[in-house]
């Protein structure tokens, strides 16, 4: 029933790629050419049955026959330990154009929403990586905290015009980059971006594993929530203000909520980011230290070690790694050390080992975009 | 993913409504409608009337003793003479007692037609979906239409109205949704999942049942009542005249009616797909025009309580177009 279920969401999905109604009706119409056969609530229909070996055989990674495919995969941590409690139910209070109001107070303005295509996405189960097809999703698996990098006048009375001139610029600008889901601007505010149905650019080229899946280039598969904010990598400090933190709060608890997204796989832009041409992590550095994950009601996932590092074998780049101040230092140095040790368990030289993970990785991204499901990788 | 499309001028959507036909056509890429009024009026034969309607390009038949003014023309004729127009179908089904129904509906069809003669065109046609009990009255007449138009040179299908208002105004979530059209005869509903009709039926309350229940209740006639009806009416609780009052009585009747079965679709299929996310209701037909029907319709509605989530519940985009559009995009997606 999960198979047609997929199916079913497989023909919907490739259906919306037709904006023609006459070519999208053709197309389902074709799909039908076998009568539908109705059994208790769920619907099968057996164009989607077809289909489902089809499916399959698409979300098949492809290295499964690939020269790594006898190893088994690194022992993912646990991380029910250090998870925060699944927020209470939050329900939409009232909802028109212009905001959205939610039962925890949460509002977000739709003033600047866009739409762009529905969510559909592949994640490779983490235990037997080599072994096990892929499976496709469309509901969101978490969220990846951003800084906008964008002009930030000081937070001052006398700065008000300023402040807000600067704000309007850069929900423009990532409305019509459809940069993120969500904006929390200077004064909390929180502006809905990208309808959450949809992707966003917003994560490029990432990773981020939990227990039972591994996600590749999240821009499909997380929300991404983005503080108008500045990283200071020369200073100790939150980039972002009090109003910020409290928006974030209510937001991440309404989307948790509503997308039972659990705490570990919220995580900041820079845990997640890599450069697949350095084959090094942290290429973003947004968040790279004191995203306030208790202030937000998450479990610190600043330890964890980076999934880029200890699935695919990227290396920790330079600039994270000399950084100080980075919370993500610790997380780097412990996915190092269980990197050697896994090489050193299968008595092979670390750069070995990291070469066929690396091989692992861009078998993964080439299976995932020759589904078609990642149209847009945003650099 | 958008592929070329078909030259269109080959298929054509045809809404045969009980009020009204409506005829669509695509040509580069915009679909164009045309519509005449389904109903016909006579007058005395005389040459001299026969002259003058020759003269002015005025659409009629003249046979026997009388000479027969159909379509839009009707209307302007009626009220010259003071007389009712007639309709050749009833309920959304030929009128079984208008001997001459079929060769006015084919006529009228014709008058639309006249630009795209059949030669074997793809032609989607409306059917309404069966009243309860009333299945073989609903065949008969699909069965008549289809003869009809395959006789005038088109390669002829049905359509469920309902349907084709899913086919008209969802391809956004993929023809899953629900149509309503609110016509003069019936008010038609389909559930379609995937492009699918999950079930389809139609309540003999609209349009016309409004009219002549306003009708008998003030003594008026029907004709006037829709003038007024079409022109002046607002369904927001406020009322101008005592006729106004009664229309607003009966709209909430009829919405009442369409709500309840409705709901009882819903809850008494066998076979629900299951599904993933809410579903969209979309309102069609001359009825859903009235200022403030939506809202009224949606008020009712979520005070029912459904066994599905409906996430909206909106206006067709040219309601009166959305049957003949649906049925053409059938046509174009069987060349």
């Amino acid at each position: 029933m999960q198979v047609r279920y997929i199916a079913l969401r497989l023909v919907e999905w490739r259906a919306a790629w037709f904006s023609d109604p006459v070519e999208r009706l053709r197309f389902l119409r074709h799909k039908r050419r076998v009568p539908i056969r109705w059994t208790g609530r769920a619907p099968v229909i057996f164009f989607a049955v077809a289909l489902a070996s089809v499916s399959v055989a698409l979300v098949r990674p492809v290295w499964r026959t690939g020269p790594a495919s006898t190893m088994s995969q690194p022992t993912p941590r646990p991380l029910t330990s250090t998870a925060a409690s699944q927020p209470g139910r939050i329900w939409l209070v009232e909802s028109n154009d212009h905001f959205d109001l939610y039962s925890n107070g949460l509002r977000v303005e739709n003033r600047f929403a866009v739409a762009t295509k529905g969510r559909a996405y592949l994640v490779l189960p983490r235990k037997g990586l080599d072994s096990q097809p892929a499976r496709l999703r469309f509901d969101p698996a978490g969220i990846v905290f951003h800084t906008t990098e964008s002009h930030i006048a000081p937070f001052e009375e006398a700065q008000n015009s300023t402040l807000r001139r600067a704000g309007e610029g850069l929900l423009e600008f990532v409305n019509r980059n459809r940069s993120y889901h969500f904006v929390i601007d200077r004064f909390g505010r929180v502006f809905r971006i990208v309808q959450e149905s949809d992707y966003a650019n917003h994560a490029g080229h990432s990773v981020w594993a939990d227990d039972a899946w591994v996600y590749v280039n999240l821009n499909q598969s997380f929300f991404g929530v983005a503080f108008e904010a500045k990283s200071r990598p020369d200073e100790i400090g939150l980039p972002a203000n009090a109003a910020q933190i409290h928006a974030a709060r209510t937001l991440t608890d309404m989307l948790r909520s509503r997308y039972n997204i659990p705490a570990g796989n919220c995580v900041a832009h820079a845990q997640v980011s890599v450069n697949p041409d350095n084959l090094r992590a942290g290429y973003h550095t947004d968040w790279a230290g004191y995203l306030p994950f208790r202030e937000l009601g998450l479990c610190n996932n600043y330890p964890r070690p980076l999934p880029s590092i200890l699935l695919f074998g990227f290396s920790a780049d330079s600039l994270l790694a000399d950084d100080s101040n980075s919370n993500l230092r610790p997380a780097l140095e412990a996915a190092e050390s269980e990197l050697r040790q896994q090489a050193a368990a299968r008595q092979m030289p670390l750069d070995q080992y990291r070469e066929i993970l690396q091989r692992k990785y861009r078998e993964a991204t080439r299976a995932v975009r020759s589904t078609g499901a990642l149209e847009e990788i945003n650099e | 993913m958008t592929n070329s499309i078909k030259p269109t001028a080959s298929a054509l959507g045809l809404d045969v409504g009980t009020s009204r036909i409506v005829a669509a056509q695509r040509l580069d890429k915009t679909t164009q409608y045309q519509t005449q009024l389904n109903a016909f009026v006579t007058l005395p034969f005389s040459k001299l009337t026969q002259g003058v309607l020759k003269k002015e390009r005025i659409p009629h038949l003249a046979d026997g003793s009388e000479i027969t003014v159909y379509g839009d023309e009707s209307e302007r004729f009626a009220n010259l003479f003071h007389a009712e127009t007639r309709r050749p179908m009833l309920r959304g089904v030929l009128n079984a007692e208008e001997s001459n129904s079929l060769r006015i509906v084919r006529d009228i069809v014709s008058l639309l037609t006249s630009d795209s003669p059949g030669q074997g065109q793809k032609l989607c046609f409306s059917v309404p979906a069966a009243p309860l009990g009333a299945t073989e009255e609903v065949n008969a007449h699909e069965s008549a239409l289809k003869r009809m138009l395959c006789d005038l040179g088109y390669d002829a299908s049905s359509i469920s109205e309902g349907l084709a208002v899913v086919y008209g105004e969802l391809e956004n979530s993929n023809y899953t949704g629900v149509g309503v059209s609110c016509g003069g005869g019936l008010c038609n509903v389909c559930f379609s999942y995937l492009s699918v009709p999950v079930f389809s039926f139609s309540i003999g309350k609209a349009g016309d049942f409004i009219d002549a229940s306003v009708a008998n209740l003030r003594g008026e006639p029907a004709t006037r009542i829709r003038t007024i009806k079409e022109e002046a009416f607002h369904l927001n609780g406020h009322f101008a005249n005592k006729i106004h009052e009664a229309l607003n009585t009966y709209y909430e009747d009829m919405i009442q009616s369409l709500v309840a079965a409705i709901r009882d679709a819903f809850a008494s299929a066998q076979n629900m797909p299951k599904l993933s996310r809410p579903i969209p209701l979309v309102l069609s037909g001359g009825c859903v025009l009235a200022p403030g029907f939506r809202d009224r319709f949606e008020k009712i509605l979520r005070e029912t309580e459904l066994p599905v989530a409906i996430s909206e519940i909106r206006l067709g985009a040219s309601p009166q177009h959305s049957t003949a559009r649906g049925a053409l995009v059938a046509a174009l997606s069987e060349i």
